[in-house]
C-alpha cells in the first residue's frame, strides 16, 4: 500500500496540512490502519523533495502554526499513472495460516486444534465487521470496506475447511518429505 | 449436424424407452391412464363403426331388438360417438400427469442439442404409443366379438376398423406435438411461471370443428338425401367436438370470473387460494368440466325426456296400448341411453379424480412448504374441493337449464305435464363431482409430508 | 454462557432418512431473543435439525423443548397451530403461493388466524414496507426477483408475531448483493422485535450476521459421531 500516492489523492481534492490529511485518510477509509501523524508528516517531506508537493503556505488559526501542502503538476501526473497501473494479483501466496499448519505438522503437534481456533477467530471477527456494516445509518464507504475484509475471510475460511478435511494427506505428504 | 436430423425413427423409439424406463412413477401412471382412455376411445370408435355398417332389417338377438331397425340404429352411433367427448376430456386430463417433470426432461433434451424436430417425435412417440397399446386392446377385444355376432361382416367394416384404430394413436401424436410447441421452443423449458395466454388457441380450435359442421351441412345439401348417410356422423362428430369446444370455454369462462369475483372479496384463506388459482390458470380444470357440463346437460335432458315417454307408454287413453314386446323395445332403448349417460358420467368423474390428484402431485412441494409454515391440512384440503366446486357451480346451473331447455321443447311438442326429478341430476352430479375431487385428499396427506422439503 | 432457560433446546437428537443417518445425537440450545446460525456443509444435516426444532419432523432419538413444552410428543394439530402462531418459516423457496399475490401471500398467514382481510392487507403492507418491498404487492411470486421475493417470504414469516424464526437458506439462491440486502433486512427487523432466529447457512458471510455459530460437522469427515461444536 502506498501512503505517498494515498496522500497526493488527498492533496488532489485542495491544498491541505498534515493533520488535516490523516483526518480526512481515516474518514475515506474505514477499517482501514490509523495513519501515523509521523508518517504523514516523513511523507509530506518526501513528496516535496521528490517534487511531487509543495509548500502553499502556513495556516495560524487560533492554534499552532500549520504547513498547508499542495500537490504538483508532477504530483498530479505521478498519481493518475499509480491509479491507472494493474495491482499485481497475488505475485507471492503469503499464507500465515498455512506456515503455521505445516509447521505444527513438522513439529508434531496437533494442526487441527489450531484450525478450529483460527476459524472460531475468524468468524467472530466476521461477526464484529457484520455488525459495523449492519448498524443504521452506517455510510457505503464502511459498507465497503467492511464487504472487502468479510470477503477475505469468507475466503480463508472456506479454505480452512478444505484444509481441514484434508489434514491426514497434508500430514502424509508433509511427512514423506 | 445433418445426422442428428435424420436420425431413424428406431433411434428415437429407443431414446424414448430408455427415457421411459428412467422416469418416475408418475409418468407410468400416464402411460397406463393414456392407454386406458385410448382404448375407451377406440371402443365406442369401433362399436360405433360396426352398428353403423349394419344395413336394413337384421335380427340381433340381444338388447330386444333394438337395433334390428334401421331407423334406430343411426341414433345408437350418435350415442356412442358423444361417448368420446368425456372420454376426451378424460385423456386430457392424463396428459397433465408428470407433464412439469416430463417438460423439462424434453428441454434438458434440447439442451443438450436435439432439433425441435427431434424432441417432437419422441414425445410424439411416446404418447402415441401409449394410445397404440390401448387401441390394440380395443381392437383385440372388438374383432372376436364382431366375429362371433355377425357371420360375414363386410370387407369395408374391416377397414374401417384398422382406420380407428391407427387414427387414435396417431391423433394422439399430433395432438401432443401441438401441445408440445412451447417447450419444444425454449431449451430452458418453463421454469417460472407464466401466465398462460389460450384465448387464442382457444378460439383456434373452436374454429376447426365449426368448418367441419359447416362442410358436413354442405355436403347434405349439396348430395342430398342418399349421401346423407356419411355426411350424418360427420356432422355429428362436428357438433359434438363443437359443443365440447363450447363447453371447455364456457368451463374456462366460468373459471376465470369466478376466481376473480371471489379472490378480490373473500374473507376465507382456502377460498383465496383457490379462487385465485382460477383466476390464474382457468383453463387447467376446464377440460374435465367441460365434460360434466355436457354430460349434465345430456343427462337431464335424457331424464326428462324418459318420465315424458314413459308418462306417454304407461298412460291411460286411446292409442296408448302398446304390446309387451313393444314396451321392452322402447324400456330397452331408453334404459340404453340411462347407461351411456352413466358410462359418460363415470369416465368424467375418473378424469376429475385424475386432475385434482396431480394438480396436487405436481405442487407437492410448495404445499409441503406450506404445511411446514403451519397452513392447515383442512385448509389445503378446503382448497382443493374448491378449485373443482367453485367453477362448477354456476356451470352446473347453466346446464341444468340448457337441459331443461331440450325436455321443455320436446314435453311441449307432445303437450304432456312436465317432470321437475330431473332438476335433481345436476345437484346429484355435482356432489359426485365433489366426491371424485375428495378422492385426492389422502393425497393431500402424503404429499404434505416433510420429506418433500428435501430438495432433491 | 448464561444460566437462563433456553428458549429452545434441542438433546441428543437423532434422525434418519431411510439408511442415511442425518443427526447422530445432536444437541443445541436457542436462547430469548439471539441469531443463532447453524453451518456445516451440505448434507450434514442442518436442514433435519431445523425440521426437527421446528416441528415439522419428529426426532427418531432425543428430545426438542419450547417454551416448556415437549415438542417431540406434542401431536400434529398442536404442532401445525404452534407453528402457525409462535414460529415462521423462511425457505430457500417454495413456501409463498404461486398464485397469490405477493400482499395476499403475506396476508395469508393472518387471515388464517381470523384476521379481517382488509385488517390483514393493512398489516402485511406495514411488512412489506419494513422489508423494502412495497410497490410490489400485486406482483405473484413468478414476477419477481429471487431477492424480492425471498423479502416477502421474511415479510410472510414476521407478519404474526412469532417466536421465533427459522431460516434455511434464506439466501441460497441469491447473488451477493440480493442477499445482503435480504439478510440486512432481516437483522434489523428481529432486533427490533426480539425475535428469535435460527439461520441454517453454508455461507460463512451469512453466518456472520448471527449472534452465535453453531457447527455441524458431516459423520464422513470425522468416523466418531456427529458433533455440534458452539464456536465462541
Amino acid at each position: 500500500m502506498s501512503t505517498r500516492h494515498i496522500l497526493l489523492g488527498l492533496l488532489a481534492g485542495g491544498p491541505s496540512h498534515g493533520y488535516d490529511l490523516k483526518r480526512r485518510h481515516d474518514e475515506r477509509f474505514p477499517q482501514a490502519r490509523p495513519l501515523a501523524y509521523g508518517q504523514v508528516y516523513t511523507t509530506l517531506q518526501r513528496l516535496v523533495r521528490d517534487g511531487l508537493a509543495e509548500v502553499d503556505g502556513t495556516d495560524s488559526a487560533g492554534g499552532p502554526e500549520r504547513t498547508r501542502y499542495r500537490s504538483t503538476d508532477e504530483g498530479a501526473r505521478e498519481l493518475a499513472k499509480w491509479a491507472g497501473e494493474i495491482t499485481p494479483p497475488a505475485p507471492f501466496v503469503t499464507n500465515e495460516i498455512f506456515a503455521k499448519v505445516v509447521c505444527a505438522i513438522l513439529a508434531s503437534t496437533e494442526p487441527a486444534d489450531y484450525l478450529r481456533a483460527q476459524r472460531a477467530a475468524h468468524m467472530e471477527r466476521m461477526r464484529q465487521l457484520t455488525a459495523v456494516k449492519t448498524a443504521t445509518g452506517t455510510d457505503l464507504a464502511t459498507v465497503l470496506s467492511a464487504d472487502y475484509a468479510l470477503s477475505h475471510l469468507d475466503a480463508d475460511l472456506r479454505w480452512m475447511n478444505t484444509t481441514a478435511a484434508r489434514l491426514t494427506t497434508l500430514t502424509a505428504e508433509v511427512d514423506a518429505a | 449436424m445433418k445426422g442428428s436430423v435424420t436420425a431413424p425413427v428406431t433411434e428415437d423409439l429407443r431414446l424414448a424407452w430408455l427415457l421411459m424406463r428412467g422416469s418416475d412413477r408418475r409418468e407410468w401412471w400416464r402411460v397406463m391412464l393414456t392407454a386406458v382412455g385410448a382404448a375407451l376411445a377406440t371402443g365406442f370408435g369401433l362399436a360405433a363403426l360396426g352398428i353403423g355398417a349394419v344395413r336394413g332389417h337384421v335380427h340381433f338377438p340381444y338388447l330386444n331388438g333394438l337395433l334390428d331397425e334401421p331407423g334406430i340404429r343411426p341414433g345408437v352411433v350418435v350415442a356412442l360417438l358423444l361417448l368420446l367427448v368425456p372420454v376426451l376430456g378424460f385423456l386430457g386430463q392424463c396428459a397433465r400427469i408428470g407433464a412439469v417433470h416430463r417438460d423439462r426432461r424434453l428441454a434438458s433434451l434440447r439442451l443438450v442439442g436435439a432439433t425441435a424436430l427431434h424432441v417432437r417425435r419422441i414425445a410424439a412417440l411416446e404418447a402415441g404409443l401409449a394410445c397404440l397399446l390401448g387401441s390394440a386392446l380395443a381392437a383385440a377385444v372388438a374383432v372376436p366379438l364382431v366375429l362371433h355376432l355377425w357371420d360375414r361382416p363386410p370387407l369395408l367394416l374391416w377397414a374401417g376398423f384398422a382406420l380407428v384404430t391407427l387414427a387414435v394413436p396417431v391423433v394422439a401424436a399430433l395432438v401432443s406435438v401441438v401441445a408440445l410447441r412451447r417447450v419444444v421452443a425454449s431449451p430452458l423449458g418453463w421454469v417460472r411461471r407464466v401466465r398462460p395466454e389460450r384465448d387464442r388457441s382457444a378460439w383456434l380450435t373452436l374454429g376447426a370443428p365449426t368448418l367441419l359442421v359447416f362442410a358436413a351441412a354442405v355436403l347434405v345439401l349439396v348430395w342430398g338425401t342418399q349421401a346423407s348417410s356419411t355426411a350424418f356422423p360427420l356432422a355429428v362428430f362436428g357438433a359434438v367436438l363443437l359443443t365440447a369446444v363450447g363447453s371447455v370455454a364456457v368451463a374456462g369462462a366460468t373459471s376465470k370470473i369466478t376466481g376473480r369475483w371471489l379472490a378480490t372479496r373473500t374473507e376465507n384463506a382456502a377460498v383465496l387460494i383457490a379462487a385465485e388459482r382460477l383466476r390464474t390458470d382457468p383453463w387447467a380444470a376446464a377440460r374435465t368440466h367441460a365434460a360434466v357440463i355436457l354430460v349434465t346437460i345430456v343427462g337431464v335432458g335424457f331424464l326428462g325426456i324418459r318420465q315424458l315417454l314413459l308418462h306417454d307408454l304407461n298412460g291411460p287413453g286411446p292409442g296408448h296400448n302398446y304390446s309387451a314386446e313393444d314396451m321392452a323395445f322402447y324400456t330397452t332403448g331408453i334404459n340404453l341411453t340411462g347407461a351411456a349417460v352413466l358410462v359418460a358420467l363415470t369416465i368424467t368423474l375418473s378424469g376429475l379424480a385424475v386432475g385434482a390428484a396431480e394438480s396436487l402431485a405436481t405442487r407437492r412441494r410448495g404445499l409441503a412448504a406450506q404445511a411446514a409454515a403451519g397452513v392447515p391440512q383442512a385448509v389445503l384440503g378446503r382448497a382443493l374441493l374448491l378449485e373443482t366446486a367453485l367453477p362448477l357451480a354456476p356451470a352446473m346451473l347453466l346446464a341444468g337449464l340448457g337441459g331443461t331447455a331440450v325436455y321443455l321443447a320436446y314435453g311441449l311438442l307432445v303437450g304432456v305435464p312436465l317432470p321437475l326429478l330431473p332438476l335433481l341430476f345436476p345437484a346429484a352430479v355435482y356432489v359426485s363431482c365433489l366426491l371424485a375431487a375428495a378422492t385426492a385428499l389422502p393425497l393431500l396427506r402424503r404429499v404434505i409430508r416433510p420429506g418433500e422439503l428435501r430438495y432433491t | 454462557m448464561s444460566n437462563e432457560v433456553p428458549l429452545l433446546a434441542a438433546r441428543a437428537l437423532t434422525k434418519a432418512h431411510g439408511r442415511t443417518q442425518a443427526l447422530r445425537g445432536a444437541t443445541v440450545e436457542l436462547r430469548a431473543g439471539e441469531i443463532l446460525a447453524v453451518t456445516g456443509t451440505s448434507g450434514s444435516g442442518k436442514s433435519t435439525l431445523l425440521h426437527c426444532l421446528a416441528g415439522i419432523v419428529r426426532p427418531d432419538e432425543g428430545s426438542v423443548v419450547y417454551d416448556g413444552r415437549r415438542l417431540d410428543q406434542l401431536p400434529e394439530k398442536q404442532l401445525s397451530e404452534l407453528r402457525r402462531t409462535e414460529f415462521g418459516v423462511v425457505f430457500q423457496f417454495g413456501q409463498l403461493i404461486p398464485e397469490l399475490t405477493a400482499i395476499d401471500n403475506v396476508a395469508l398467514p393472518l387471515m388464517l388466524a381470523g384476521v379481517r382481510r382488509t385488517e390483514a392487507h393493512k398489516r402485511a403492507d406495514e411488512w412489506l414496507e419494513r422489508f423494502g418491498v412495497r410497490g410490489q404487492e400485486e406482483l405473484r411470486p413468478g414476477e419477481m426477483s429471487g431477492g424480492q421475493a425471498q423479502r416477502v417470504s421474511m415479510a410472510r414469516a414476521l407478519v404474526t408475531g412469532p417466536k421465533v424464526v427459522f431460516a434455511d437458506e434464506p439466501t441460497g439462491a441469491l447473488d451477493s448483493l440480493a442477499s445482503e440486502q435480504v439478510m440486512t433486512a432481516l437483522v434489523h427487523t428481529v432486533r427490533e422485535t426480539g425475535t428469535t432466529v435460527l439461520l441454517i447457512t453454508h455461507d460463512h458471510q451469512v453466518a456472520a450476521y448471527a449472534d452465535r455459530e453453531a457447527r455441524l460437522l458431516d459423520g464422513v469427515v470425522r468416523q466418531d459421531s456427529v458433533d455440534l461444536e458452539v464456536a465462541q
